[in-house]
Order: C-alpha cells, then structure tokens, then sequence
C-alpha cells in the first residue's frame, strides 16, 4: 500500500482520535470546579465525545476495509 | 505522595499525546505495535480516564462547597453556622459531629446499600429542577427523614441510650428503630434547618479555615 496516502481507516483514526481528545480537554477542564455545572458538562459533553470517539474506533476496526497491498 | 487528582490529570495529558500521535500520524497504526499504540490511546487510556473522571466528581459532589453552589442553598449553608445550639444542623457541623467538608452529604445519604448511587441519583433530580425546572418555594425532602441515617451514628452510642428523654417510655428504642417514631417530631429534635427563620440570625464562624 502506498504509505503517503489516507486509507479510510487513517480518516476515521483521525475522527476518533479528535473526538477522544475533546473528551478528555472538556474532562480536564471539569476536575478544577466542584460544581453542578461542572459535573453536567462532564457526564453529558466529556464522556459523550468520548464515548463517541471510541465507538467510532471500534466500528471502524469491524466495518473498514482498507485496501489491498499491492 | 502524589495525588489521585495528579495522577488522573498525568493520565490524561499522556493519553493526549498518545492522541496526537495518531492524529498527525495515523499510518503508524498499519503496523502492529501501531495497532497496539491504537487500542490503548482509543479504548483502553481514555475508558480508564472515564471512570477515574466520574469517581472524582462522585467524591467532590459529596463536599460541602459542592451542594451550597446553588444559590438556592444559601440559606441551607447558613443554618449550618448560625448561634443556636437548637439547630440540629449547626450543633452537628460546629462540634464536628459530622465531616465538615461532607456536612450535607453526611446527613442526607441513606446508609443503605447503593445508598450513595441513590443520593446521586436524587442529586441528578435537584440538577434537573435547578437548571431546566422551577425551584420550589419551600423546598423539601423527597420523603421523610429516616430515622437510620440519625442511628448510623447515633445508635448504640452512650450518649444516646443514657439520654433522660430516651429512657422516659418503655418501647421508645424499638419505636425509633422501626420508624414508628420520628427524631424530628415536635418536642424533640425538630429544629432543623428552619431557614425562613434564619434571616436576622446571629452567626458562629469559628473554626473556618
């Protein structure tokens, strides 16, 4: 496979991984103050985008095909 | 020693690097240790990020700070500080008879299996009502206070079982155990956090960090 183009799995690597890290910024920015905010904006933005991020990694591994070497 | 806090934010920032890894260079993960690098940057750092995340805030939504963020506790947090040694609440938080930094979640948790789930379910609800509902005029308890979560402490101890007040009647233990009978009915301990009465209050704040 020519390794300086994108495969399919590349771009949804990618996705993932960006959507993991907001995750884990939004989480990040939530451990510093104990409020109700903060917890809301934990459970229902940083987990969501984490959660999201590692479904779309593990559909990827069972649904993309990249393609063949040659 | 280092923080449980430090720990999960060292997680954290070396789970983001891991991450941009993979973002700038997603190739890498055509090769096997790549493919190992993948699974544990996507699956496994950030689901262990997750859950050490969400045990932290359980444990901080326990704090006193936490509950008396609302605007809405105000009065709630003063009832714990005022000068009145009737107040149930301010006699327990000003001689440490429960956690200060725990005074609410202390009281109002059931000591019960999953009790602590439940209360954060419960704690869930006042979110909902504080941010998408309307507060209530007069708030109350979802049911009455039980009785096991005074006895949690209370039960058994010396001070309690020698109580003049307590020994008065013949089935008075048994009522309170079962229930049958309230700490908090009138003539006992029924001042409780009163805040409506709590406006020209005078106030103890000793002990303060």
């Amino acid at each position: 496979m020519n390794a300086g183009v994108p495969s399919p799995m590349d771009a949804r690597i990618r996705i993932s991984a960006a959507l993991v890290i907001l995750g884990l910024l939004i989480e990040t920015a939530t451990l510093f103050r104990n409020t109700p905010g903060s917890f809301l904006a934990f459970a229902f933005a940083g987990v969501a985008c984490v959660v999201l991020g590692i479904a779309v990694f593990l559909i990827s591994l069972v649904t993309v095909r990249n393609p063949p070497d040659r | 020693m280092v923080s449980p806090l430090a720990l999960l934010v060292g997680l954290l920032a070396v789970t983001v690097l891991l991450l941009l890894v993979l973002v700038f260079k997603p190739s890498i993960t055509r090769a096997p240790g790549g493919k190992i690098l993948a699974f544990v940057a996507l699956f496994l750092a950030p689901g262990l990020a997750v859950v050490a995340g969400g045990a932290n805030h359980m444990e901080n939504s326990k704090r006193t700070e936490f509950c008396l963020s609302c605007h809405v506790m105000g009065p709630y947090g003063k009832s714990l500080h005022v000068d009145d040694a009737e107040y149930i609440p301010a006699v327990h938080y000003q001689s440490n008879f429960v956690p200060r930094d725990e005074a609410c979640y202390t009281c109002h948790t059931d000591y019960v299996m999953y009790g602590t789930l439940r209360s954060k379910f419960r704690g869930l609800r006042h979110i909902a009502v504080q941010y998408l509902g309307t507060i209530p005029d007069t708030i109350k308890l979802y049911t009455p206070y039980n009785n096991r979560e005074c006895l949690h402490c209370h039960g058994g101890a010396r001070k309690f079982l020698k109580a003049g007040a307590h020994r008065g009647e013949a089935n008075f233990f048994a009522d309170v155990t079962s229930g049958k009978r309230s700490c908090m009915e009138s003539g006992c301990h029924d001042v409780v956090h009163n805040v409506r009465e709590l406006k020209d209050a005078a106030t103890w704040q000793g002990g303060q960090p």
